[in-house]
Formats: C-alpha cells, structure tokens, sequence
C-alpha cells in the first residue's frame, strides 16, 4: 500500500493495485464519521461498440450500460438495497457516458458495507423475469427526462454537435432501443468490462485505512477472475464540425431555453494535458459568462437572461464540448450576443485581472469542496480513467497563464463546430396568473 | 459529540459549532418572520435585492467580484419558508486559508460582507434604487412563472397548495406575480427596514474557528453593528417573530379528500398525495412517525418503492417524505397517466398496511438503521447541521441529535401502528395529459 501526501491540501491517499488487477484508493478524512465508497467500472453509456481480443467487433442496444446498472442490484437472495440496509447504508448507482459506478454512503458497519458492495457488483444474476420487469421502470425514468428542460435541452445540443459519437445518445437509451436487450446481450457486456483490471475503487471519509486494505484485499483473494478481457472500444470518426446547426423541441414550459455550444476538436488528451485544457476552459467560460462577468450582468439587466444562467465544460479522451445558455427571452438574440462576445474576447484578449480572479475562485471553490467525502469519491473517479490525478488541480490552476487562455479562446470558440438547442413553450397554457 | 453552542442576546441567536474537521468555514444568518399575506412578495424579493448591491460594493457585479477576490467565496442569499415562517437568508462559506498564500482573515472579511450584504443595501434616498427594483421584479416575475418548467417539483408545490389551502402555511414562498407590479422602492425599502428591526435572528458559524464562545460574541458584535447601521438596532419593540411562539403542525381537518387534477402537454403524469399526521418534531411521537414514514416511503426497502417500482414497474420513483415542522406527509411518484388507478390504488394499500400492523421486523430494524445512518451523516454535512438545529429551535424543541437517535432506537411496531392512525389523506393531485376535447 502507498501513501501519498497533499500536504497542501491537507489530504493523503492510500493506494494498491491488488494481484486481480483492481486499483484501490483510500482517503481517511481524521474525525469523520461518514464513510463514502465507489466502485466504479470504465464503462458507459458511449461503449456501444466494442471489440474483445480477436472476436468479431459487437454492437449492442442503446442504453445497455445503464440497463446494466439497474439490474446489478439483483441478487438470488432479492433485491441488494436490503443488504445496505441492514448494515445501515444508503447505495446508489449512476451511469455517465464513460462509466458506471456503484456506490454507498454510511456511518457505520463500513467494513460490512464494503464487503457487500464488492460482492453484488462481482455477482451479476439477470433472469428473463427480472430483465423483462425492468424495462418498465426504465421506461419511466426516461418519460420522467422527456418532461425535463435542461436534459431535453442538453441533448438536443449534443445531437447537434456531434454527428457519429455515441455521446449524442441518451444515456438510458429510448424505450425502443432498451426493447431489446435480453439476459444474454447483458452477461456478455458484464463479462466485458467488469473484470477488476477495467475497475476502480475508492473510499474516503471515517475509517483506518490499512483494515480497510485488508478486508478489500482478503475480499477479492477469494474470488477468482479470468484472464482480463483486452477490450478494444471502437468510437466512429467524428468530423470536426457541428452537424445540425440548430435543434428545437417544444415542450410545457413557461419561457424558452436556449444552450450554445461548441465541440472541442483537441481530444485524445489524458492526464495533466487533459486537466490543464479543462480547467483553462473553464476558467475562459468563467470570465466571459460567469457570476461576475460584465456580459452576464449586461443580459440580466437587458431582460435577456436570468439567474439560471450557465456554462459547463467536459473533456474526456474521446470527445469534449463546452456550452453556455439557460432561460431565456429571446433565443436568437442571445446566439447573436455570445457569438459577438467571442469574436470580441477573440480580438482583444481576456482582461488579466479577470483572468487571475477566476483562476483564485477556481482554486477557492476546489479546496472548498473537499469537505465533502461524496465529493472527492466522485471526482477522483471520473478523472481516475482519464489519467488525471484530482489533487493535481491547484497546481494546474497556479499554472495556467493569461496567453494559454486567449490562445485557447481563439482554438476553441470556432463557429463551424458550434450548435444550438432551443426548447420552445409548447402551447398557450402558460401558468396560470398566481403565485405557486 | 459536542452540538452547537448557543448564545442569546435579546432577539439574535447565535449559534456555533466549532470543529477542525471542515476545510470551509460557514456563516448563516435567518431572518425569522410570520408568513403573511400581505408582506410574502416584498419579502421574498428582498434577499435577491441584497444582492443588487451594497453602500461598499454598489453593484451586483462589485458584490460578485469582491466575493471571488476572498478566493472565491460563496456569497448567496435565499428565501425559504419554514412551516408558517418566511426566512430570509445570507450565506458566506470560504475555503480553508492555510491552502492559500495571502489568505489570513479571509473568514472575517467574508463574515463581514454577508452582513453587509443583508443590512446595508445600496439605497437612493429612502428607497432601493429603482433600476435595481425592475430588475429584480422582472426576474423575479420569471422565477415565480419557471416553478412552473420543473413538472416534480411543481406537482409537489401544486399537491402541498391545496393542503395548505386556506392557511398561512400555504402562501407561496416565492410570493405572487400579481403583488409585484405594485412595488416600490420604497415601500421594499420599509420591508426591510420592518425585517431588520423585528425579526428573530438566528446566525450560524461551522467550522474550524477555534474557540465557540469568541467565534459567537464575534458574530454578535458583527451583527449589531450592521443593525445599527441599518438604522434600528436589535431592541426594536414591534412583534417578533419569536412572541409568535412555534411553529405548530397543521390540524387534522374533517370534510371529504380533496382531488386535484392539472392537465398539461406532458410525457409522463405525477401522482401526488398530502396526507396530515397532525405530528412535528417537538411531539414525542415524531420518532415513532419519523419510522413510521420511512417504512412507507423513505428508502428502497420501503413499501411503496418495492411495490409500486419493484413489483408493478410503475414508476421510477416513488417515495415519501415528512415535514417535520407542519406533520405533513407527501408522497410523490411519476407514472404512465392510463395507470392511475392501479397507482393510486397501491400507494393508499400500503398506507392500509402500516394501519393494520402489516409491518416486518426487518422493514422495521431496516428502517431504524436507515434513519439513523441520515441524522449521523449530518454531522459531517455543515448545512445538513444548521438545518436539523434550525428546524428544533423553530418547533421550540432543539431536540440533541444524540437523544432523538434513542428514541428513534426504542420505536416499536405497535408504536408506529398507533401513529400512523394519525394519517389522514388530504389530496390526491394528477398531473396528466391533456385529454382531448371534441369540437
């Protein structure tokens, strides 16, 4: 087991890679009772291609990682959520687009809990009843995403911008696509990518670290795994520029919302290369868009915007895409107005005061953050197969300077590789005239 | 463990929780004022005033700025609605200052603006600068109109309204669209001048801030000088919301279950139900109704997720949920709309069931774990505390955690059968899909 030191931060990690091949992190958090864990499978719901050693290359439904997900919590024994329960943990699971993780939080019985949340990721048992039962309850969360704004609003964005990548698909699927996965198409993507070697698991909060180890090492000893699979994950050719340049739906809303984005064509990055164009974008986003931007402020006050204002930033090593928008009066005119920010901020570089006061809240909100045990267990994931170490980011925030982020801001905000999502109110029933 | 500390002068409390666990320290202050007709607009329009610009930092932008210069502080301000109370907030959480070089008194510096964030507003006269009140208006107006964007939490609201009906507790914490257009300047202006002067004032610290009794008498010291800044003082002599007494639960009502239905151009339906428990947290039956609820809905071993998702596939959430403060309980669930019935009809056997004792020793041992697990985390979530305390001191029962844990413990089967006589079904709400009308 290493140790590795933050001093700075004031936080230390213990990690091993066990002989099965599954790599464990431990962060202690001295004086907290919570104790928070994941396990977490580089898989999600854009791994719908995928070839095993020489086999032939197999496609499989939308929304099958997801699918995946939910019937993880099956046992002989019934449903898992009980076994958590009796030890008095709360568990939970999401799928993103390039993983899938497993995860409880609790208070005591940590080492029990743990135990459990190997084992029913390590015993997957699907039977036709229990797949079938599923789809219905798949169906809903899926109707329940139809009636949401922002994910309608997303999705209709990223279907603009990417033409071939699977990330313009619904994480869940549709409820025709989940129709047709069965028992078999299940087993076969679980015997795929959750060997050990394609895990990780992480635990922080309340606990001692090397019997943590321990019963995680005696845990997996006893389990035998094959050879790991080598997985070959086959992403089509995604062109630089957006497809369609413009998407709306028309939804029961009150007012229309409008998201702006931009696909990132310098992908394939890992590691401190990844962070470092992560987190200068956001920063970039933060200056131009954010809480203390003279354009936000502008747009509030023209009745153009209003507080649920936004942007956000992703990087992975096969896709990226930054976006900005929220509610707002007049879609069009806002496209207009942050495509003439752009080419203004594009001209005449960020203000440097500006650019230095958004990399301190960076760093500020960073440590901040690292409160919160369910926080760190999450990030440190998702960077994890990245290649990116998550306490790396004050260092990369302390290093970024002021000609990196005009560079980037004239690299990134290209107009043919932007694309905008509009969700329009669906007819004359806006809310009725009283307060709610 | 040692809770929070308490320090009373008059009508401001303080209360501290000083610990080295945290790297964010935390500060809170409420305002504590009756919900009241004419005053819920103006009211709730004032934090987001507050934030429109102070006498140092004049602008919404300056606040914003001077916020991220303290290494990104967190400056926000909200209105919530606590039973039959409106709380009005200011809120400021700084990271740790040894992570950072220059960052010595960052947490006074962020106390200091989110006082004067809540007590010297930027004024023209005797009035809030005009070009800030239409600002604020028209974003407010949309505020009030997107509840509407966000289907759960509006059937929630919707469900919750017609229980309320008729009661302080059912005004809206956000206000009404229609009050708006007849603000003024002044008249906000005189809101919160009312505000400053008579609420009851509850400021919380979390974190590492050494020592509790300085920390509070800081924070006192703080406060009353913005006070009498702002022209008042902490000695106003109107109504306080503290000769108001606590918050009681809502009544039992007797007249038939009332049935609301909302048609709008939606995927999915929300079957809601607003059952009275007539049961807060300062009752010594909450424990036993706090099982009794998270037997019902409060957990994926719970009745209604294994029976209304597990075993019918009807939905993908379905839960419940207690208000401690009004007794309120409220199940929530999103289904196909053709199975209404089937839904509705499930969720109200397993209420039947709890009545009639069709409790297991593990839904009960289960569920008792569960809770408990929810409270201990608490203690490592510096909101989660402030809002558990919060809720006590409003209830007039500032229960410690460790004594509700007990009690929670010693809850049988027969006591939750007993309490859960006190569910009573007030509103059945469907959101549903227009049905079509023939011409």
């Amino acid at each position: 087991m290493r140790e590795l030191d933050y001093s700075r931060l004031r936080e230390r990690l213990y990690t091993e890679q066990l002989d099965n091949g599954l790599t464990v992190f431990l962060a202690p958090k001295p004086g907290y009772q919570q104790v928070f864990a994941t396990f977490t499978t580089h898989y999600g719901s854009i791994d719908s291609v995928f070839r095993v050693g020489d086999e032939a290359p197999a496609a499989v439904p939308d929304g099958i990682a997801h699918f995946l997900e939910h019937k993880m919590f099956e046992s002989p024994q019934g449903d898992v959520f009980n076994e958590f329960a009796k030890n008095g943990a709360a568990a939970n699971a999401f799928t993103t687009f390039d993983q899938t993780t497993y995860l409880f939080s609790c208070t005591e019985n940590a080492k029990e809990n743990m135990q459990v949340l190997l084992d029913f990721v390590q015993e997957p048992y699907f039977t036709d009843e229990n797949v079938e039962k599923e789809k219905g309850i798949i169906g809903q969360e899926i109707r329940m995403y139809d009636d949401n704004p922002e994910w309608r609003s997303f999705f209709g964005l990223l279907r603009g911008l990417y033409q071939q990548h699977p990330v313009r698909i619904d994480i869940a699927g549709t409820v025709e696509s989940i129709a047709k996965i069965d028992k078999e198409t299940l087993y076969r993507c679980y015997r795929t990518f959750y060997h050990p070697s394609n895990m990780m698991l992480f635990c922080a909060g309340g606990f001692d670290p090397k019997e943590m180890m321990d019963v995680i090492r005696s845990n997996q000893a006893k389990k035998s795994f094959g050879p790991a699979p080598d997985i070959e994950r086959i992403y089509p050719e995604e062109p630089s520029e957006a497809g369609e340049r413009k998407s709306v739906a028309a939804l029961s809303v009150s007012q229309p919302r409008c998201l702006i984005g931009w696909k990132d064509a310098n992908t394939g990055l890992t590691g401190q290369d990844l962070l470092a164009q992560e987190m200068l974008t956001g920063v970039i986003l933060d200056v131009l868009f954010g809480r203390s931007s003279p354009l936000y402020h502008r747009w509030i006050d023209e009745g153009l915007i209003d507080q649920q204002f936004t942007w956000e930033y992703e990087l992975t090593p096969s896709y990226g895409y930054s976006l900005v928008g929220g509610n707002t009066a007049d879609p069009d005119r806002l496209i207009a107005e942050v495509n003439d920010a752009l080419a203004r901020a594009a001209a005449e570089g960020l203000p440097e005061e500006a650019f230095h006061r958004g990399r301190k809240k960076a760093m500020g909100r960073f440590v901040g953050s690292l409160d919160s045990p369910n926080f760190i267990a999450r990030s440190f994931s998702s960077y994890y197969f990245k290649g990116v170490d998550l306490f790396d980011t004050v260092e990369v925030l302390e290093s970024l300077t002021l000609q990196q982020a005009n560079e980037r801001l004239r690299a990134h905000f290209i107009p043919r590789q932007q694309a905008v999502s509009i969700v329009l109110p669906k007819a004359v029933d806006a809310p009725a005239e009283k307060g709610r | 463990m040692a809770g929070f500390q308490r320090v009373d002068d008059g009508r401001i409390h303080v209360h501290v929780y000083a610990t080295p666990r945290f790297k964010t320290r935390h500060f809170n202050v409420k305002f504590v004022q009756p919900l009241a007709r004419d005053t819920v607009t103006p009211t709730a329009l004032l934090p987001y005033l507050w934030m429109e610009g102070t006498q140092s930092y004049p602008t919404a932008r300056a606040i914003m700025e001077r916020a991220d210069d303290l290494f990104g502080a967190t400056v926000r301000t909200s209105i919530g609605k606590r039973g039959d109370r409106h709380v009005v907030e200011a809120y400021a959480g700084v990271p740790d200052e040894q992570a950072f070089r220059g960052a010595t008194g960052l947490f006074q510096q962020a106390q200091a603006l989110a006082a004067e964030v809540c007590s010297q507003p930027v004024l023209e006269g005797n009035a809030f600068p005009q070009r800030h009140v239409q600002r604020e208006i028209t974003l407010h107006k949309r505020r009030i109109e997107s509840l509407f964007d966000d289907k759960i939490a509006w059937s929630m609201d919707r469900c919750l309204e017609a229980v309320y009906q008729g009661e302080r507790f059912g005004l809206p914490r956000l206000g009404y669209v229609e009050d708006l257009g007849q603000l003024s300047g002044e008249q906000l202006r005189s809101v919160h001048h009312h505000l400053l002067n008579t609420a009851d004032i509850h400021a919380y610290v979390v974190g590492n801030v050494g020592d509790a009794d300085r920390a509070a008498q800081d924070v006192l010291t703080l406060l009353h000088a913005a006070l009498e800044r702002a022209g008042g003082g902490a000695s106003g002599t109107d109504r306080t919301a503290a000769a108001e007494g606590p918050v009681n639960p809502l009544a039992h009502r007797s007249g038939d279950v009332r049935t609301v239905v909302d048609e709008q151009p939606v995927n999915q339906g929300k079957l809601n139900l607003g059952f009275r428990t007539g049961i807060s947290c300062r009752d010594d039956d909450y424990p036993a109704m706090l099982v009794c609820n998270g037997i019902l809905g409060g957990f994926p071993h719970s009745k209604l997720f294994v029976n209304v998702r597990e075993k019918a596939s009807l939905a993908y959430y379905a839960s419940s949920r207690l208000d401690g403060l009004t007794g309120v309980l409220a199940v929530q669930t999103g289904i196909e709309i053709n199975n209404y019935e089937q839904a509705l009809s499930i969720i109200q056997e397993q209420v039947r069931a709890i009545q009639n004792g069709e409790i297991s020793a593990t839904e009960l041992a289960y569920t008792k774990h569960g809770l408990r697990n929810q409270y201990l985390q608490a203690n490592d979530q510096p909101m989660s505390l402030i809002d558990l305390n919060f809720a006590g001191v409003l209830a007039g029962q500032a229960r410690e955690l460790e004594e509700l844990l007990k009690r929670i413990e010693a809850v049988t089967a027969d006591d939750v059968v007993r309490v859960s006589s006190n569910i009573q079904l007030d509103t059945v709400y469907f959101l549903r899909n227009e049905v079509s009308r023939g011409a």
